[in-house]
């Protein structure tokens, strides 16, 4: 019997902010007990948690604070212009307190 | 041989020369992307409106290139091919993509990917399958689909790719051309649509070494908008090119490359892996050392899913931003946070959504430690093994996959537990950030394979000295694809 139901996979959907059809959720809920096992594949190396976890390709990156200086940046209009509802120079969205 | 088909060097004598102007192949490269347009889907946008540039003693002056279309282009559509971002037109342009801009290079197309370059096939963009030029029944591989499909095709010297796994230098193989991912780092990052930060590259598609050489010396450069970028001023990479490669020590792995070791390998795989052992005795004949090193196969079983795991993870995150309100088609709903779901649920296909569950599902709390952290420890043994080659040897050499491309039809980007280590083991270029370059090195079925060369941080100049002698010593530099069925 699967680990996996369909609420759970719908609950890590729905955490994202996503959500899936019916036949979306069949598809995850059929496929994810195969990904588990797949994925699982790395906790049979022997002695991994003496490891230290690698979060990033290089190991002397070198990272300069820049000079706390006042750049020219993009104005809101020009920002603005991908976004579907606007009021003057703000993004409109739904009224969010009661 | 049309202009466009011959190598950057060439098309810059020719303009020099005034053989041929910056307008002439703008229109040929225009027409020539309609034309594979119908026949591959290789674009989002074809910009028919691009303008001749001044021809300097810059290489890439008044020439055609194209852009994959996570590379964000100021008032250009740039979609990641998903519908996320259908109408999305930023007003900033790549640092990277400006690089060329400044060097008088002319975009001409935007580029087909697999949604936000989560996809291995060129079939899940917004615009649908982009299908492979030597045969339209077999893929292109992703997720740089559109820009191998367009190079491999003659519409232009070269298109940006971006690799995340392996997404330039598996379409690179699968069209019969060079992709090209330097040391992370040496090209900034800024205004590619993230996918999984710690493993995406910038590169470049190309039909020969020296090529992928010219451009990504204009690519790169330290980027104040990157903190990960780094300063290659001093590196060109087309100095060292013709170097001697006599001496040079190559290994190849034999959990890998060993026909023995697949029980039940087929006549495609075992032609691939002796056409592979062909090329090695072209590296011998050059005066290199080629040996066989042994790695921990458990190791080697693990890089697929290590990738599964920190890729999807990592997605999740970077994926937070497309809500809908700010940029993107907005949806209704009743709040904001209806809205956003709306806008996600319809917007993004099911295969990058399941691959965002997957991410969800090890970011659990409960599951971290167990599957995010534990695959960032499989990571740093895989990038120590390679390291530890790399003490004895230049550079590592390995077939690309399992041979050449697959069919579309039965083609799935899923993601399960038989997938070979031969078919995936590229993505370790990304957990180390190593300089990794992809040429041909044959056809099996009449479709072309390729092989790579894969070497240490910030030694791509070597890299690149490898490739650059090797693919001179066999007969697949600067080929046009040809449809052979």
């Amino acid at each position: 019997m699967s680990k996996f139901t369909k609420e759970m996979v719908e609950d890590y959907a729905d955490k994202l902010l996503i959500g899936l059809t019916e036949e979306e959720s069949q598809m995850v809920l059929n496929e994810f007990d195969v990904i588990d096992q797949s994925i699982d594949v790395i906790n049979q190396i022997p002695n991994i948690d003496l490891v230290e976890p690698m979060s990033f390709c290089l190991d002397d990156l070198e990272v300069d604070l820049r000079e706390d200086e006042i750049e020219e940046s993009i104005s809101i209009e020009e920002l603005l212009q991908n976004c579907d509802e606007t009021s003057d120079r703000e993004v409109e969205v739904i009224k969010v307190v009661g | 041989m049309k202009y466009l088909e011959k190598s950057i060097t060439e098309i810059h004598e020719a303009l020099l020369n005034k053989t041929v102007t910056s307008e002439q192949l703008i229109k040929e490269s225009l027409e020539k992307s309609h034309e594979i347009q119908k026949k591959y889907n290789a674009f989002v946008t074809i910009l028919d409106n691009a303008k001749p540039t001044e021809v300097t003693n810059e290489l890439i002056s008044g020439i055609p290139f194209g852009v994959k279309d996570n590379y964000s282009t100021k008032n250009v559509l740039s979609t990641g091919s998903s519908n996320t971002l259908k109408d999305y037109i930023p007003f900033f342009t790549a640092t990277s993509i400006d690089n060329l801009f400044k060097k008088g290079a002319v975009m001409v197309n935007k580029t087909v990917l697999d949604e936000f370059g989560m996809g291995g096939t060129g079939t899940t963009g917004h615009t649908g399958i982009v299908k492979n030029p030597w045969n339209p029944l077999h893929m292109c591989a992703g997720s740089s689909a559109g820009s191998a499909c367009a190079v491999a095709t003659g519409v232009y010297p070269y298109a940006t790719g971006s690799d995340t796994g392996d997404s330039i230098r598996k379409p690179a193989a699968y069209c019969g051309i060079v992709g090209y991912k330097p040391t992370y780092g040496m090209i900034s990052r800024y205004g590619l649509f993230p996918f999984a930060s710690s493993l995406d590259h910038c590169g470049v598609l190309t039909r020969n070494v020296e090529d992928a050489a010219i451009v990504v010396n204009t690519m790169k450069g330290k980027d104040k908008n990157d903190m990960t970028s780094w300063d290659s001023s001093g590196v060109d990479l087309t100095k060292t090119l013709k170097n001697d490669v006599t001496g040079l020590k190559l290994a190849y792995i034999k959990e890998l490359c060993d026909i023995k070791k697949y029980k039940n390998a087929d006549a495609t795989l075992k032609e691939h892996l002796e056409n592979f052992q062909r090329t090695l005795k072209i590296c011998k004949e050059l005066g290199m050392e080629v040996e066989e090193v042994s790695v921990d196969e458990k190791l080697l079983n693990s890089i697929a899913s290590t990738y599964v795991v920190i890729s999807c993870a990592e997605a999740t995150s970077n994926m937070s931003n497309l809500t809908g309100i700010i940029f993107g088609p907005r949806e209704e709903g009743k709040n904001y946070v209806e809205m956003i779901k709306n806008y996600r649920t319809k917007n993004f296909s099911p295969l990058i959504k399941r691959r965002f569950i997957i991410g969800s599902y090890v970011l659990q709390k409960e599951n971290k430690d167990r599957y995010f952290f534990n695959a960032q420890r499989i990571r740093r043994l895989l990038v120590d093994e390679w390291k530890k080659i790399f003490e004895s040897f230049d550079a590592v050499i390995l077939p690309v996959g399992t041979g050449p491309a697959p069919l579309l039809e039965g083609s799935k980007d899923q993601i399960d537990n038989s997938t070979k280590a031969l078919e995936e083991h590229l993505q370790v270029g990304n957990f180390g950030g190593f300089p990794s370059i992809t040429i041909p090195n044959g056809f099996i079925n009449n479709l072309p394979v390729g092989v790579n060369i894969t070497g240490n941080c910030y030694e791509d100049e070597k890299v690149l000295n490898i490739a650059y002698q090797l693919e001179s010593k066999m007969n697949y530099k600067n080929q046009i694809a040809k449809e052979n069925n």
